[in-house]
């Protein structure tokens, strides 16, 4: 209860934070562009003078343009000192000199005044798009704060399963309708991917878990920025000890930083090697998803020319959780089910004709199915692991999908009425 | 011994039941001298333990609001309940992941602490993963 009261207190304070800053644009800068570019109308005015009016903050001075003009209403003269609607001062005194610029003293030109208060008046108009851009940061103050009030009333006195209801409702599940004749599967990952790419010889091709491509990308970003700023620090400490002035404080402590970025480069010279060097490798099976007990065509094409010291496939089941401790949020992994299904040594690949093996595979008839929950999973997988001479080892995952048994039984009566 | 302020019973003896069978049951709470209630929440639900953090999934609810402010005497009967079983998820002992199944009556009083009862069944032949995982 405490914590939902500091959860509601915090969150207030936000929005509140929010909505005062939101209030305050909208009626000094917001409001005013706005009537001048849509309410205000046009006469003509005489300038009488142009200065820039100087402000003071902590540790500069910021400027504006000031034009003071003499202009008539009705039949009266108004004289005011303006320039645009919102009158805010800028750090660039060169922006005030040009803007006074356009205009001389004794001549007339366009002006806009309020046909509610006469006395106001401006010689420039239109929007400025950085205000508009402001707005963003009281509107993300808002939509924090709002966002947080509603999920902590939302969780406020709401038993578990009462939120889990209506989350529930809110979210269509969405599940393996179509593949298991119209069942619905809660909580069992959808095998989308590999339903949308066709085999060559069996009917599926399964997708592999991570892209080579992405995974290589993502590693080529991460030595790039890591090797990047540490090659600042390199610079200074080089630096210091071709001046003869050595800095051995900062060489000591970037020692293990340099290292680190030497991994990384090492890391992403063995994924270019492979990825690169190795030829794709496919899986493909005649049945998706599969049945625990249900046998199934597993066909695997290896590409590339490679001398090969072993090529091995494993069927692995894992449960995965996860959990937080303290600000961390932890993941472990158990591996609860390994088999090897397929184990072949000392051969060749040539990239004319790729390595080409079929087999059965069979999940366990008692096996559990898929399962996938915001913090837990069990996941169904065929690892293949090759052992390539005088090059790196690689290693290739693709998620298999398990549904309950009994689930795909009448999926052929379904797919026939179709 | 003291009775228990919520009974919960399963119509049948057998708590294994299998995706698409009917759970079906009556949930009571026991009357006493103090005891107004505000509302109930019967529950027909999944969650993990183990490991990982608590995972829960819903798959019937129904809440019951009090219409007789005076005595309670709407809710303080048994009240029958049943829905149909999905195929999934079903029950599980894994090794750092268990999925349970249970039927979960939430009591809340106009006054006082909520009360809690709760009957698990197995949902599916899973058997635990060292069975089948050798």
């Amino acid at each position: 209860m405490l914590g939902s009261v500091g959860e509601a207190l915090f969150f207030g304070i936000f929005l509140c934070m929010g909505l005062v800053a939101f209030v305050v644009m909208m009626v000094l800068l917001v409001v005013p562009e706005w009537r001048a570019n849509r309410q205000f109308s046009a006469t003509q005015c005489t300038v009488l003078a142009t200065s820039i009016a100087e402000s003071e903050t902590d540790d500069s001075k910021v400027y504006r343009p000031d034009v003071k003009i003499e202009y008539t209403v009705a039949g009266r003269k108004y004289v005011t000192t303006t320039y645009d609607a919102v009158r805010v001062y800028s750090s660039g005194r060169h922006h005030a000199e040009r803007a006074i610029e356009k205009f001389q003293v004794g001549k007339q030109y366009v002006c806009w005044y309020d046909p509610f208060n006469p006395d106001q008046a401006v010689l420039v108009r239109g929007y400025n798009a950085w205000m508009y851009l402001l707005l963003l940061v009281p509107a993300s103050f808002i939509a924090i704060g709002g966002g947080g009030l509603i999920y902590t009333a939302w969780h406020w006195g709401a038993s578990a399963e009462r939120r889990a209801s209506l989350s529930k409702q809110a979210a269509k599940l969405d599940v393996l309708r179509e593949k298991t004749g119209g069942t619905p599967l809660p909580n069992v990952p959808s095998p989308v991917d590999a339903h949308s790419s066709e085999g060559t010889r069996l009917a599926y091709r399964l997708p592999i878990a991570t892209t080579p491509g992405w995974q290589l990308f993502v590693i080529f970003i991460m030595c790039l920025f890591w090797n990047g700023i540490t090659s600042v620090f390199v610079v200074l400490a080089v630096q210091s000890h071709l001046r003869g002035r050595p800095e051995w404080f900062l060489t000591l402590f970037i020692i293990p930083f340099v290292l680190v970025g030497l991994g990384l480069i090492y890391f992403l010279l063995r994924e270019l090697l492979i990825t690169t060097g190795i030829g794709p490798t496919r899986l493909e099976c005649s049945h998706y998803p599969l049945e625990p007990g249900q046998e199934c065509e597993l066909l695997l094409i290896q590409a590339g020319r490679l001398s090969m010291n072993s090529l091995i496939v494993e069927l692995a089941c894992d449960e995965q959780v996860s959990y937080r401790q303290g600000t961390d949020t932890r993941t472990e992994t158990k591996r609860v089910f390994s088999q090897n299904l397929f184990r072949h040594e000392g051969f060749a690949i040539d990239p004319a004709a790729p390595f080409e093996h079929q087999w059965s595979l069979v999940i366990p008839e008692l096996a559990m199915h898929s399962f996938k929950s915001p913090n837990n999973e069990v996941k169904w997988k065929l690892v293949v692991e090759g052992d390539v001479a005088n090059w790196p080892n690689f290693r290739r995952e693709y998620p298999l999908i398990v549904v309950p048994t009994g689930t795909l039984a009448d999926a052929p009566a379904a797919e026939a009425a179709r | 011994m003291t009775p228990r302020p919520i009974e919960v019973l399963l119509d049948r003896d057998d708590p294994v039941y299998q995706p698409g069978d009917e759970l079906a049951g009556q949930f009571l709470v026991v009357p006493t001298d103090d005891l107004a209630l505000k509302a109930i929440e019967l529950s027909v639900l999944w969650h993990t333990e183990g490991k990982g953090d608590e995972d829960i999934g819903v798959h019937f609810f129904e809440r019951y609001d009090t219409q007789d402010n005076d005595n309670n005497s709407d809710l303080l009967r048994p009240i029958r309940f049943q829905t149909r079983l999905p195929a999934s998820p079903l029950s599980y002992e894994g090794s750092i992941l268990k999925i349970k199944w249970l039927v979960r009556v939430r009591v809340y009083p106009k006054r006082g602490e909520q009360l809690l009862a709760e009957e698990p069944f197995r949902l599916g032949g899973v058997p635990p993963v060292a069975d089948w995982a050798g």
